[in-house]
């Protein structure tokens, strides 16, 4: 058992910290050069340095020139892009780049005809602005998506105006924080943000929480000496934006805005790059297959076409088409959206998504780095366990400490809670009587709320009690003590005894006993109490939890009768042979729903490494608590200790967990990192600095993990940003640490990261849908373009009715597919592989393309026949027709029946068959959106009907194509024309087909798991 | 206290760790490309003279990833090369299905199709005007006298398509009753009426084997299209005015350019194999040379034949330009 540890309560000297090791670089990052001897430095020399006067501060004059050269002391807001950048990324983008292209193909094509024939139709230049309205428009509503979602962070991140107490001319004024200047002495009570770096110069019981800075949970003692050579160690130093917990103190400014600590962590952040999100790559990677289909085909097509001796403006019409049929419009709108709903529907469940493509991250996520204080913990000292009358007891460390189960019968215990109750300073808030217990809140430090809280659980109404027990004196817990005491009067009218109640470092308290309290029997302390004093100290500080004793002692009334005059300062009673009552542990407890979440993130193949600022022992219990180190699992500290073997002889690949200290972590090499990170399931470091947590996700990332970082405190700040999703509390996070991150956690529970990891599974698995329904008539509409330039038949579907099925009838059913559930749990499969396992793979491609694509294809050309052979026009008239069908001065061409066509009857014809195969194309999205709802299942296990919206998609093309075809199609340029009713049936043998075909292929696929089958037809 | 590995550790391998991070995509494209050209694919580990790296594998992959384009060649590569044939075993069966299917469906809808007429005319209610002969491109005839090089097209054009209508060719025809429409429903085979080239006048040809011409006078043969079943109400004419330029005169044949009725209603190509469509010449007389007249025929006397669409410029209408010089 570490010395430091079982002294914990004495922790607050100066001798543990200076062998704890927070790892302060000096690099780059902190030239410490500059302020090194501020903590060193005599109040004179301060003075002289910073040309000011401890008593009377600065000038005011001299203030505003100091302000004019060093600005205010804010942080500088991280680098934003600018807006307009945003928004022209969403436009030349993707897709957008191509349809650019698309769009100024149009206005060649028509500037050619034109310059031929004034009178040239005017499709071409229509298209062409119609292809930019496009793009534009979806650029807009992906740059409106994303701004809505970074808009909720930006309230959040709005900082309130602080104010800080300055002493200038000799006055004190209240000026707001950014106005200080170094040399401003500033005054700072308990409740206090530190308004800027400042050298303590008078201190009165000032006590500091560090733990957003370094991740300690323990309050921080600052004084005015100098207890460290590291200005960053040394007591005489408060950094901006900690926070003073009680006490008060003067200080000096000797830092502001982005020099202080603070600042510097903050531009750290902002130094370390954002890497890609997963998601974002897949993209760009199904991006790129797109595109490189669409281009590719184009061109071949475009060769085709002028080795056929087409005109070149025809063959560049045809590239337009090609590409357009190419491009799924309406995926980037449905792509933003369906990831919005899900950051919608993650933040219901508590996860703020900051950038859009966070969400999917989250769900390849296979490492996680996980803060303790106040992530994995409730952050909040609380009562663990007692022990009184030789023998431990548990207390219900849950969120609402209800269940206190302990034996609570005991007279011992009656003179505990007594002296729990009594000798304790924190004092609830006043106003607060409808407030739950646990969510008061307490003015005094923590352990003392704790103690507070927890007798209010226990006996009721602990300020009534303290009343009737009136405190005549007491002296405050001080470092050189070690113990607190009080003196009280009791409850008993007939009792005049005063009640001497005092607690404290244990082995301070049992120095100062000669008795201890068994069964509410004083029996001496003997030999055998003391060992099992010892045994319950070391097994509760073995627990990484911090011990407290108590004892009493009822002054003898003869001795001391009612009108005794106590004095603190000559300590006129005794302070020796008191009678030992207790102990009480305290911790920081788990939450009590992360042990679940751990263990889901287990069997979700996700591995949950603690990094945290807070000491080994402590991390390593909580770590057991919640299951990071599992029941069964032994560091290699662990099996030395069992086999009674030095630590470097054991086998290290039998240990699955291990505790790295940061100490250790200084020591290691990239190589040894890694050998560490590979080997060991099960991870805890602790007492780690800011830029460890960074080595620690590099370290990370080089395993070809996807690292997901929780954090709070500035400290994290860098690493969240160099993680592929930062993780921010909402609650407890600083401002910096929510700026870094891309997804912040309203309620700072780690089980809500396990929602959100399901979340971020399930839309993956459900874009690989959208995809796939989307890639599906890319082929439908493409294929009419390729038999056009090479059989010659009429243009079977115009590119203005490929636009609207892309961007119309097709949008509203791939959304619908984003609220598709789970096909099976996905919480129980691995996480998903960086290279191997993308979002489209050749299976979907092909799939998609080659087979359900071509299928839609032949429905569509079947419709188009139909139409043209029941009008007059059989498919082999049709063959090599376009010259004569498409000549505008043949105004008497023949069909099969030996009728004569106007061109312009011809061209109505030619509409008709545009809206036939769109209704086709339509009526077998129907199918695709049907059978896309599951990949491996069938859609009548997933329940046909579970997903509402599917069926709102499938109305709504029905609604749109129905609308287009009556009247409002009609429109000139939209060329749709009222279709019969018999024709919008066509297809329908074909969507069955596919249905059927479908469920076919996951027949097969659920049947022969592995087989050729499956790998090919999976996707 | 200055921990220095930590110092390190930021200057030194914290940004080269980072720098593949970032390259990531065009690396992995490099690689693939390295693979392609340096990996022998997996079951082809040596090639048959002991090589590692067979060379006709080698091409194959390299044309492969060509067409493929590079991208999508990554994930193809990992397909092994039995699963490849069987993936073009299979399309060739799912292809040969979707053939069946699609010739399956087409057969069943031409089943419900009559073969002598279409099931709808649902896009030619009303017949369009053309006229013969057609110049080449717009319609805008540009004639000179002296050079007959500028109109033989034209007489030969109109020789062409007068021919069926030669006396020999309609010996076999009906003479039909004038003004009714010659119905004919349930008669097999359909009968034809005769269209008689003397009602053309002084453009039928017979008398003027250059139907005017040389002399400036040229006849343009104005008809209508043909649409089964089609029954125009009233007296259908086709009427002709010239909307641009004046000295000229204007002669229709037959008379008052009528369309009878008894040439309706048509039966189609395969039942009305004769059928002889009527004709409605036009001769332009032109009293000057060297000007342009446009001139524009519709169809009248027909409530059921339309002729004013916006859209359809050729719907009971015609409109052309000629133009004469000497």
């Amino acid at each position: 058992m570490s010395e430091a540890r079982l002294g914990l309560w004495s922790s607050m000297t100066s001798k543990v910290h200076s062998c704890s090791g927070i790892l302060w670089p000096e690099s780059s990052f902190f030239p410490l050069s500059q302020w090194l001897y501020d903590h060193r430095l005599s109040t004179k020399e301060l003075e002289e340095k910073y040309g000011t006067n401890i008593l009377q501060g600065l000038t005011n004059m001299r203030a505003a020139e100091i302000l004019a050269r060093d600005g205010p002391n804010v942080l500088s807001p991280p680098k934003e892009t600018p807006e307009i950048i945003k928004f022209l990324k969403q436009m030349i983008g993707g897709f957008s780049s191509l349809l650019w292209a698309g769009a100024v193909l149009c206005f060649i094509a028509y500037l050619i005809e034109f310059s031929k024939d004034k009178s040239a139709s005017l499709d071409n230049l229509y298209l062409g602005g119609v292809l930019i309205v496009v793009v534009i428009l979806t650029g807009m509503f992906a740059y409106y998506q994303e701004a809505k979602s970074t808009n909720i962070i930006a309230s959040f991140t709005k900082m309130i105006p602080r104010n800080a107490l300055v002493i200038r001319n000799g006055e004190k004024y209240e000026i707001p924080a950014e106005h200080l200047v170094l040399g401003d002495i500033v005054e700072i009570k308990g409740g206090d943000q530190i308004p800027a770096d400042i050298r303590i110069l008078t201190s009165q019981g000032c006590k500091v929480d560090n733990s957003s800075l370094t991740g300690e949970s323990e309050p921080q003692f600052r004084s005015c000496e100098v207890t460290h050579e590291n200005p960053l160690e040394s007591k005489n130093i408060g950094f901006y934006s900690t926070t003073c917990l009680e006490g008060t103190a003067t200080g000096m400014v000797i830092n502001t805005g982005d020099r202080t600590v603070i600042g510097r962590i903050a531009s750290l952040a902002s130094s370390v790059g954002h890497e890609k999100t997963p998601i974002a790559i897949e993209i760009e990677h199904f991006v790129h297959i797109v595109a490189g289909v669409a281009v590719s085909i184009g061109i071949v097509f475009f060769i085709i076409a002028i080795c056929m001796k087409y005109r070149v403006l025809d063959a560049v019409i045809f590239l337009i088409g090609i590409i357009l049929a190419n491009v799924p419009e309406g995926l980037v709108a449905a792509v933003t959206v369906s990831l919005s709903l899900t950051a919608k529907r993650m933040a219901k469940k508590n996860c703020l998504v900051k950038n859009l493509e966070a969400v999917e991250t989250l769900g390849s996520t296979s490492i996680i780095c996980s803060d303790k204080t106040g992530t994995l913990t409730q952050n909040r000292m609380t009562v663990a366990h007692l022990w009184f009358d030789n023998e431990i007891y548990q207390a219900d460390t849950s969120e609402n400490q209800k269940d206190q189960i302990f034996d609570q019968s005991s007279a011992t215990w009656t003179s505990l809670s007594k002296i729990v109750m009594l000798c304790n300073r924190a004092e609830f808030k006043s106003g607060q009587e409808s407030v739950p217990i646990m969510k008061k809140i307490v003015m005094g430090d923590a352990s003392e709320a704790a103690l507070l809280k927890f007798s209010e659980v226990v006996m009721g109404d602990v300020i009534e009690r303290r009343k009737k027990n009136r405190k005549v004196v007491e002296i405050p817990f001080n470092s050189v003590n070690k113990f607190q005491l009080s003196i009280h009067e009791t409850d008993d009218p007939n009792d005049k005894r005063f009640l001497l109640v005092m607690k404290g470092a244990p082995e301070r308290i049992l120095e100062k006993c000669s008795t201890i309290m068994i069964n509410g029997q004083e029996q001496p302390l003997d030999e055998s109490s003391v060992k099992a004093f010892q045994d319950a100290y070391m097994e509760l500080g073995g627990l990484g939890e911090r011990v407290l004793g108590f004892c009493h002692l009822y002054l003898p009334e003869d001795e001391f009768p009612d009108n005794y005059s106590f004095d603190v300062e000559s300590m006129n009673f005794p302070t020796s042979d008191l009678c030992f009552v207790g102990l009480i542990s305290l911790i920081d407890p788990p939450r009590s729903t992360v042990p679940d979440a751990v263990i889901k993130c287990r069997s979700a193949g996700i591995k949950v490494i603690m990094v945290t600022g807070d000491h080994p022992i402590t991390a390593k219990a909580i770590a057991r608590s919640v299951g990071i180190i599992s029941a069964n699992s032994e560091t290699v500290e662990d099996i030395a200790k069992r086999l009674k073997i030095p630590v470097e002889k054991v086998n290290k690949r039998e240990a699955k967990a291990a505790v790295v200290s940061g100490m250790e972590l200084k020591e290691m090499s990239p190589e040894q990192l890694d050998e560490l990170l590979a080997n060991h399931t099960e991870i805890v470091f602790a007492r780690t600095s800011p830029q460890q947590k960074l080595v620690i996700v590099e370290g990370c990332q080089r395993q070809n993990a996807i690292v997901a970082v929780t954090g709070d405190g500035v400290n994290d700040s860098p690493a969240l940003k160099k993680a592929d999703i930062g993780i921010a509390m909402g609650c407890a996070g600083s401002d910096a640490a929510k700026i870094a991150a891309d997804m912040v956690l309203l309620d700072d529970n780690f089980s809500s990261i396990v929602t959100g990891i399901e979340e971020g599974r399930l839309i993956f698995d459900n874009l690989k849908k959208i995809i796939a329904f989307t890639l599906t008539k890319n082929i439908a509409e493409l294929i009419p373009f390729l038999i056009f330039i090479i059989a010659g038949v009429p243009l079977p579907i115009g590119t203005i009715a490929i636009l609207f099925i892309d961007l119309g009838t097709d949008i509203i059913p791939s959304i619908a597919l984003a609220y598709e559930k789970a096909e099976s749990d996905i919480m129980n499969r691995k996480p998903r592989h960086k290279k191997k396992d993308r979002l489209v793979n050749h299976q979907l491609a092909l799939y998609s393309y080659l087979q359900i694509g071509i299928l839609q294809s032949v429905g569509g050309f079947f419709a188009y026949f139909t139409v043209y052979t029941v009008q007059g026009f059989k498919p082999d008239l049709l063959l090599y027709l376009r010259p004569l069908w498409e000549n505008d001065s043949l105004n008497d061409l023949e069909d099969s029946y030996g009728q004569e066509w106007t061109k312009y009857q011809r061209q109505y014809l030619e509409w008709t068959g545009y809206t036939a195969y769109f209704v086709a194309v339509m009526v077998q999205q129907i199918a695709d959106v049907i059978i896309r709802k599951t990949r491996i299942n069938s859609v009548f296990q997933q329940g046909l009907f579970r997903n509402k919206y599917i069926w709102v998609g499938i109305a709504s093309q029905i609604i749109i194509a129905v609308i287009l075809s009556s009247g409002f199609g009609s429109i000139p340029v939209l060329n749709f024309t009222t279709l019969r009713i018999q024709y919008w049936f066509v297809a329908v043998p074909y969507a069955i087909v596919i249905w059927l075909y479908d469920e076919f292929r996951k027949l097969l696929v659920r049947h022969y798991p592995g087989s050729w089958w499956d790998k090919t037809m999976y996707y | 206290m200055v921990p220095r590995s930590v110092c390190l550790t930021l200057a030194g391998w914290v940004r080269p760790a980072a720098a593949p991070k970032g390259t990531s995509p065009e690396r992995s494209l490099g690689s693939s490309f390295a693979e392609l050209l340096l990996l022998p694919g997996p079951s082809e580990a040596v090639g048959a003279d002991g090589s590692p790296f067979p060379r006709n594998r080698l091409l194959w992959r390299l044309r492969e990833s060509v067409a493929l384009g590079d991208r999508f060649s990554d994930i193809w590569d990992t397909v092994s090369l039995t699963s490849r044939r069987l993936i073009l075993l299979f399309y060739l069966a799912f292809y040969g299905f979707l053939a069946a299917l699609f010739t399956f469906t087409m057969w069943v809808m031409l089943q419900t199709l009559s073969d002598e007429t279409p099931k709808y005319r649902d896009q030619i209610s009303s017949p369009g005007l053309t006229i013969v002969p057609k110049p080449p491109g717009a319609l805008e005839f540009s004639l000179n006298i002296s050079k007959p090089a500028t109109y033989e097209n034209y007489i030969d054009a109109i020789k062409e398509f007068l021919r069926e209508y030669e006396g020999k060719k309609q010996e076999h025809l009906l003479q039909c009753r004038n003004g009714t429409f010659f119905e004919q429903d349930n008669i097999f085979p359909k009968k034809t009426c005769k269209f008689s080239l003397e009602t053309l006048g002084p453009c039928s040809g017979l008398n003027d084997v250059n139907f005017g011409y040389p002399d400036g006078n040229p006849c343009i043969f104005v008809k209508m299209n043909r649409i089964i079943g089609l029954r125009p109400q009233g007296e259908p004419r086709i009427v002709c005015a010239v909307k641009e330029g004046t000295e000229v005169n204007l002669a229709t044949f037959p008379k008052d350019g009528r369309l009878d009725l008894m040439y309706f209603p048509y039966y189609g190509k395969k039942l009305h194999v004769n059928y002889r469509q009527p004709v409605v010449a036009l001769q332009v007389q032109f009293q000057s040379y060297n000007q342009e007249v446009s001139i524009e025929c519709k169809i009248e006397g027909s409530p059921n034949l339309r002729n004013q669409d916006e859209r359809d410029k050729f719907l009971g209408r015609v409109a052309f330009k000629i133009s004469l010089t000497q």
